[in-house]
C-alpha cells in the first residue's frame, strides 16, 4: 500500500496510513490503513487484541506512533500532545470510563469544555444534561453514578467538546436498553449536525443500526472493510474474528 | 433551591461574623493570644498554600517548606545591612525568588507521578536546606537575624491580611474560575482531562509556582516577626509535614479544610506548650490525627458540614491512590 495522503478538497476526516507501533516485542499496530469520512460512522471491530484500542490511543495522542501516518482534517497528528489533537477538534471515550470522579455530574461536563469551548459552557451543558437525561442528578459526585450514567456523563463531556471526529470505545457496553437508546439517539442528533464518528464495539446490532461503514482489525492489521452486511456475508471474518459461523 | 440560598445566606454570615472578629481580635486579647491567633492565621494560609497543589491538584509535595524558607531568607537577606530594603519591598521579591525556583524545580519534577514527586519535592527541601547551612551569605547554621519590630499587632494584621488575600485567591482560582475546573480534572484523571484539550503540564506547573509563591509570602513575614531565622527553622521537613497533617485533618481539596486543620492543630500545639512546655507530644497527636482521618474522616472535618449526596469516594482516596500507585485513574 502506498502511503498517499488524499487531495485537500476531498479529505477524509481521518486518515491512517501504514502506522506501526509495538510494545516490546508486541506488534499492536502492524501497518494499519484506514479513512473515516466527513459525516460518516465507521465502525471498528475485531477480536481482543488486534489492536483497536491501541489505534485509538495513537490517533488521540496517547501513544507514539512508531512510523506512519495519521491526518486529522488535514493535520497531521501521528505523535502530537493529546490536548493538541483535541483542540483541533478530536474527542474521545474510554473503555473504561475515565470520568472527574471527585468532580459533579455538571463539573465534569463543565471540565470538558474548559479548554477552548468556554463561550456559552453553561447553557450547553444545561442542554447536554437534558439531552442525557441526567439532570436529576447534575449536583451528584460522578463517582456516585450509576455504570450506565458513568457512560452518559462521558458521552456528554465529549458533546461539551463540539468536536468535528469523536472516538466511542465500547460507549454502549453492559449499559442499560434505555441509557442505550438515549445514547443512539444523541448520536444520530450529533451526526446530523455533522459530526464524525468513529466507533469500537463489540455489540453487533448497534454495530448494524448506527455504522455506515464496518472496519474489521486483526493482528494490528485492517483484514477487511465494508457495509455491514457485506461483512457480515463474509464467513471467514464472521467465524475467525466475531466468533459466529455464517 | 431554597434551603441552598439559605445555606449560602448562613455561610456567608458566618464568614463575615469570623471576619468581624479577627480584625477585633487586637482590641479584645492580650499579646500572648495575639501572638497565638497571629500563628494560627500563618498557618492556616500555609496548609491552604499545600492545599492549592496537594488538594486540588492531586500532587503531593514534601518539599513545599522551601518556598517557605526562601521568601524568608529573601526577607531576612534583603532587609539586613548589605541591603537594607524596607520589609514589604521584599516581599514581592521574595516572590519572584521564589516563582523562578518553582519553575526550575517544577518543569522537570511534574512530569513524575505519585511517590516520585513526592520523594523528589522532599529531596529538593532537604538540598536547599543543606545549602543553606554551608553558604555564607544565609549565616549558616548560625542563622541571620533580622531588624527587630516589636509590633504585635503589625504582623497579627500582616498574616490577617495574606491569609485573607491567599483564601479569596484559592476560591476565586479553584472553586470559580474554569482554572479550577481543569486543576480538579487533572487531580482526578490526567489523561482524560488531556483529552479534553487540556495542558496539564502547565495547569500543574502554574498550580505549583502558585502555591509557592503564597508560601513565600508567609515565610518573608515570619521571618521579620520571628527577627531570627536559621536552616532548620524555615526549611525543616516538619514544617511541610504539619501542613500536610493540616490539610487532611481539615480536608483534602476543600477550601475550608486547611483553615479548620491549621487553626485546630496549632492551637493544639500552643495548649501542648502552655501545660507541659514541650511539644514533643504534639508529634503524637499529629500522628493521631493522621489515622483518625484515614479511618474515619476521609473529607476531614471540612466533610462533616458538606452536603453530600453519595456514597463513594473522596479526594483523599484519590490522591491516595495516585501516591501508592493503586488506582488506574490519573496515573498513566
Amino acid at each position: 500500500m502506498t502511503a498517499q495522503a488524499p487531495a485537500p478538497g476531498d479529505q477524509p476526516i481521518l486518515f491512517v496510513r501504514d502506522v506501526h507501533k509495538h510494545f516490546g516485542g508486541i506488534q499492536a499496530a502492524a501497518g494499519v490503513d484506514l479513512e473515516v469520512g466527513r459525516g460518516e460512522i465507521a465502525g471498528l471491530i475485531g477480536p481482543n487484541g488486534s489492536g483497536k484500542s491501541t489505534l485509538f490511543n495513537l490517533v488521540a495522542g496517547m501513544e507514539t506512533p512508531d512510523r506512519g501516518q495519521i491526518l486529522f482534517d488535514g493535520h497531521e497528528i501521528g505523535g502530537k500532545k493529546a490536548y493538541t489533537i483535541a483542540r483541533l477538534g478530536l474527542a474521545r471515550t474510554f473503555q473504561i470510563p475515565a470520568l472527574f470522579e471527585n468532580m459533579t455530574v455538571s463539573g465534569n461536563l463543565l471540565a470538558a469544555a474548559a479548554e477552548g469551548h468556554w463561550h456559552g459552557a453553561q447553557q450547553r451543558a444545561d442542554e447536554t444534561l437534558a439531552l442525557l437525561h441526567l439532570e436529576p442528578v447534575a449536583n451528584n459526585r460522578a463517582s456516585d453514578l450509576s455504570g450506565g450514567q458513568q457512560k452518559l456523563l462521558e458521552f456528554g463531556r465529549v458533546i461539551m467538546r463540539q468536536a468535528s471526529l469523536i472516538l466511542l470505545d465500547e460507549v454502549t457496553a453492559g449499559v442499560h436498553p434505555n441509557i442505550r437508546k438515549i445514547i443512539l439517539e444523541a448520536i444520530a442528533r450529533l451526526r446530523e449536525q455533522g459530526t464524525s464518528f468513529f466507533v469500537i464495539e463489540h455489540d453487533m446490532e448497534m454495530v448494524r443500526n448506527v455504522c455506515d461503514r464496518i472496519i474489521v482489525m486483526d493482528s494490528g492489521r485492517v483484514v477487511t472493510s465494508g457495509a455491514f452486511e457485506d461483512i457480515v456475508q463474509n464467513s471467514e471474518v464472521m467465524q475467525t474474528y466475531l466468533g459466529r459461523p455464517q | 433551591m431554597a434551603q441552598t440560598m439559605k445555606n449560602r445566606w448562613a455561610g456567608l454570615l458566618l464568614l463575615v461574623g469570623i471576619l468581624v472578629v479577627l480584625a477585633l481580635l487586637p482590641v479584645l486579647v492580650n499579646n500572648y493570644w495575639l501572638r497565638v491567633a497571629t500563628g494560627a492565621l500563618m498557618w492556616a494560609g500555609l496548609a491552604c498554600s499545600w492545599n492549592m497543589l496537594g488538594g486540588y491538584a492531586g500532587y503531593i509535595n514534601f518539599g513545599h517548606s522551601a518556598f517557605f524558607g526562601i521568601g524568608a531568607y529573601a526577607t531576612a537577606i534583603l532587609m539586613g545591612a548589605d541591603f537594607a530594603v524596607p520589609f514589604l519591598a521584599t516581599i514581592p521579591i521574595g516572590m519572584i525568588v521564589t516563582a523562578l525556583f518553582a519553575v526550575v524545580i517544577g518543569a522537570p519534577t511534574l512530569r513524575l507521578r505519585g511517590a516520585y514527586f513526592a520523594i523528589a519535592t522532599w529531596a529538593f527541601a532537604e538540598v536547599l536546606m543543606q545549602f543553606a547551612t554551608v553558604v555564607d551569605f544565609t549565616g549558616g547554621t548560625g542563622g541571620i537575624g533580622l531588624p527587630p519590630f516589636l509590633n504585635e499587632r503589625f504582623f497579627y494584621f500582616a498574616m490577617f491580611a495574606a491569609a485573607v488575600l491567599t483564601y479569596f485567591l484559592t476560591w476565586l482560582l479553584f472553586e470559580r474560575s474554569r482554572f479550577g475546573l481543569k486543576v480538579k480534572a487533572l487531580r482526578d484523571h490526567e489523561p482524560a482531562a488531556e483529552a479534553m484539550g487540556i495542558n496539564t503540564s502547565l495547569v500543574k506547573l502554574q498550580t505549583f509556582v502558585l502555591s509557592a509563591v503564597v508560601a513565600s509570602v508567609f515565610g518573608s513575614i515570619f521571618a521579620y516577626w520571628v527577627t531570627f531565622i536559621n536552616p532548620k527553622s524555615v526549611f525543616g521537613g516538619d514544617i511541610t509535614d504539619q501542613m500536610v497533617v493540616m490539610v487532611l485533618l481539615g480536608g483534602l481539596g476543600s477550601l475550608w479544610g486547611p483553615a479548620i486543620g491549621g487553626v485546630a492543630l496549632f492551637f493544639v500545639n500552643r495548649l501542648i506548650w502552655m501545660y507541659y512546655g514541650d511539644t514533643a507530644f504534639y508529634i503524637a497527636i499529629l500522628g493521631a490525627a493522621i489515622i483518625l482521618v484515614v479511618l474515619f474522616l476521609p473529607n476531614g472535618i471540612a466533610g462533616l458540614f458538606a452536603r453530600r449526596s453519595g456514597k463513594s469516594g473522596s479526594v483523599l482516596d484519590t490522591v491516595l491512590g495516585r501516591l501508592l500507585g493503586s488506582r488506574q485513574g490519573g496515573r498513566s
